[in-house]
């Protein structure tokens, strides 16, 4: 069994006045695959490291399984961890860089050639087996990294931004080597990235920090339908989420979403998200749409438009990203490439109103979704 | 284009001056030591009576002379020099791992100290080293004067500092994540130093072991004083006195020892020639 349970962890280096994470409490179940995902310096990888035991946990108690590791070193928590730079032995070859854990553990010789051979067999790397890592390409470099942790057949497997070095067809291509080993291995994968594509598409449940501070802690579409705050709808998402300032109106027994930008845009709020902004009557919230809930001309109506200015727009292929602001508001829309929509222009956008998200201004929490 | 052929030959004739330069006294060492004595006196950089055969005669006598037991000397210079700069790599490879890896501010003063002491020179501490090493042999009940322990025990110290600097330099470049890496392989402290770290110095060991090989075997001042000019253990250099009178010098035969004391270091440089030049180039980049 290899869960792992953070219970009130502080991480506090020497001499600095606040923690790097403060108070953590986390659960990670067996065989579970967890993406902990944040900008640089949020804690994710102090996080990950202090599972791997490479960092000290000041308070608090950190349990992998049952056991409580806060004092383990690391070659006793049945752990194995693919860092960044992939940390291969330079004077060893791919063979002795696969093997070298289980030759410090006494294992027997054959044994050892059959788990380096058959975790080569799996990452295609037999017919380098005898290459030292300096003739190797990133993305080799990057499998015989998965493979020195595979033959080892730990409890928990640690990865540190392990695709961050390769260039982008690569990365895509190593994303889903990794989802299938995980499958294949069937252990729990604990991987950090600042890369949301990366956490959307591979992790079971992301974890999104700031600050060394838990922001949200669920599945891809929970974080991607209903984020809790306005830093992880911003933060989950490519393009990344728009927020505008809207007052909410009451007329007519309708609650009205109103944005002022070029002109005054008034978008009907939907009947499902009425009585969670009721309390808002008068006052400004942050409407948040993804680029993605904009909705082609012929589902504009009178209440759901948004007025804005075209400033340009990228083609991606089969659709594009228009760029236009709404007053000083930069606003990413998503449309298939058939839209045909003139830069420079002021137009009208349709929003898919069930699918807008509200924050409060002061606290950046979710009022609805 | 033009400028810079001119610069080109310019620079070419610099290298030419301070090859010859630095060529010359090797080159009267060489010429000499094919000539008799009285040849030498009459002209040292005539060719005139200079040939093989008496070069032979010349290393025959050098290597027969009772007084100069050429073998003994060699002997004793090749176990002094081996022995300390395995000695030098070994603890100054560990000693610069430690000073680069565990960021204190001990760490910081004795890396300082290292430093310090390269800049001072070894005629100022020279007196009062035999006189310490002659208490603290007494003390410890080793002998440290006129011994090979003690010798070699003043080399690491005289060759301590620039190993270590030149070490740490290079260790600050190998990346952190290689001794993670292996701590969670498996590997204790001890292991990761001998298994990671020390095989990833070759090439910058390399080029240490080169300058304190030259330095160490070519030495004379520091084993004049320590093992003395009259003592049971006397390095080549040091042997090379036994032809030096008060009224006579044989200076064919100084010339001749001093050319077999040389040889060594040159057959070295000949055939590691390449890996001592990868070496110090990897590094200065490293």
């Amino acid at each position: 069994m290899a869960s792992i349970s953070f219970k009130n962890v502080t991480k506090m280096y020497e001499g600095a006045k606040t923690a790097v994470v403060p108070n953590l409490n986390l659960e990670i179940a067996d065989k579970e695959f967890i993406i902990l995902v944040g900008p640089s310096g949020c804690g994710k990888s102090t996080t990950l490291r202090m599972i791997a035991g490479l960092e000290t946990i000041t308070s608090g108690e950190l349990y992998i399984g049952d056991r409580l590791v806060n004092n383990i070193p690391p070659k006793d928590r049945d752990i194995a961890m693919v860092f960044q730079n992939y940390a291969l032995y330079p004077h060893m070859t791919v063979y002795n860089n696969i093997a070298f854990g289980l030759q410090l553990r006494k294992v027997d010789k054959a044994e050892i050639d059959r788990r380096v051979h058959e975790a080569a067999k799996i990452l295609d790397l037999d017919h380098l087996l005898q290459r030292k890592p300096k003739q190797l390409s990133g993305g080799q470099r990057q499998r015989v990294a998965l493979g020195r942790a595979m033959v080892r057949d730990p409890a928990v497997f640690l990865l540190d931004e392990p695709l961050s070095n390769l260039d982008a067809k690569l990365r895509t291509s190593m994303r889903s080597e990794i989802t299938r080993l995980h499958r294949r291995l069937d252990t729990t994968f604990v991987y950090v990235t600042h890369d949301q594509t990366e956490a959307m598409t591979m992790g079971d449940r992301i974890v999104v920090m700031k600050d060394g501070i838990i922001q949200q802690y669920d599945t891809p579409q929970v974080l991607y339908d209903t984020p809790d705050n306005l830093f992880v709808a911003g933060f989950i998402g490519s393009p990344q989420m728009n927020f505008l300032d809207a007052q909410i109106e009451e007329k007519g027994g309708k609650l009205y979403a109103v944005v002022e930008g070029e002109g005054t845009s008034r978008i009907l709020i939907p009947d499902a998200k009425v009585n969670a902004l009721k309390p808002y009557v008068g006052k400004t919230v942050i409407l948040g749409v993804r680029p993605e809930h904009f909705m082609a001309d012929e589902k504009l109506t009178a209440d759901n438009g948004l007025r804005v200015k075209v400033d340009f727009r990228e083609l991606l292929g089969a659709e594009y990203n228009l760029y236009v602001f709404s007053g000083e508001n930069k606003v990413i829309v998503k449309m298939p490439s058939t839209e045909k929509l003139p830069e420079g222009e002021e137009i009208t956008i349709a929003v898919n109103t069930p699918l807008m998200h509200f924050f409060d201004k002061e606290t950046e929490k979710a009022i609805v979704h | 284009m033009k400028m810079k052929k001119s610069s080109t030959v310019i620079l070419t004739i610099v290298a030419i001056v301070i090859a010859v330069y630095t060529l010359f006294p090797f080159f009267l060492v060489l010429l000499n030591s094919t000539k008799k004595a009285t040849d030498i006196v009459a002209n040292p950089v005539s060719f005139a009576g200079s040939s093989i055969s008496q070069l032979m005669e010349n290393i025959n006598k050098v290597v027969t002379n009772s007084n100069f037991n050429f073998w003994a000397a060699f002997g004793t210079s090749a176990v002094i020099t081996v022995v300390s700069l395995a000695l030098l790599a070994l603890f100054g490879g560990m000693a610069a791992w430690v000073i680069c890896r565990n960021k204190t501010k001990w760490s910081t003063v004795i890396y300082m100290t290292f430093i310090a002491s390269m800049i001072i020179p070894f005629q100022v501490v020279m007196l009062a080293l035999i006189s310490t090493f002659r208490d603290v042999g007494n003390f410890i009940g080793i002998k440290m004067l006129q011994s090979i322990p003690g010798i070699v025990f003043a080399y690491c110290g005289f060759g301590g500092a620039m190993t270590v600097f030149i070490l740490t330099g290079f260790i600050k470049g190998i990346p952190y994540e290689l001794e993670e890496a292996a701590a969670i392989d498996g590997c204790s402290p001890e292991g990761t130093f001998f298994r990671i770290i020390f095989p990833l110095l070759k090439p910058v060991i390399t080029t240490v072991t080169i300058l304190n090989g030259m330095w160490i075997w070519n030495d004379y001042l520091l084993p004049s004083l320590m093992l003395g000019q009259n003592g049971p253990v006397k390095t080549l250099p040091v042997a090379v006195q036994a032809f030096v009178g008060s009224y006579v010098k044989q200076w064919d035969l100084i010339l001749t020892a001093a050319l077999l004391a040389i040889l060594p270091m040159i057959i070295l440089f000949i055939f590691a020639q390449k890996q001592i030049i990868n070496g110090m180039v990897e590094g200065a980049i490293k």
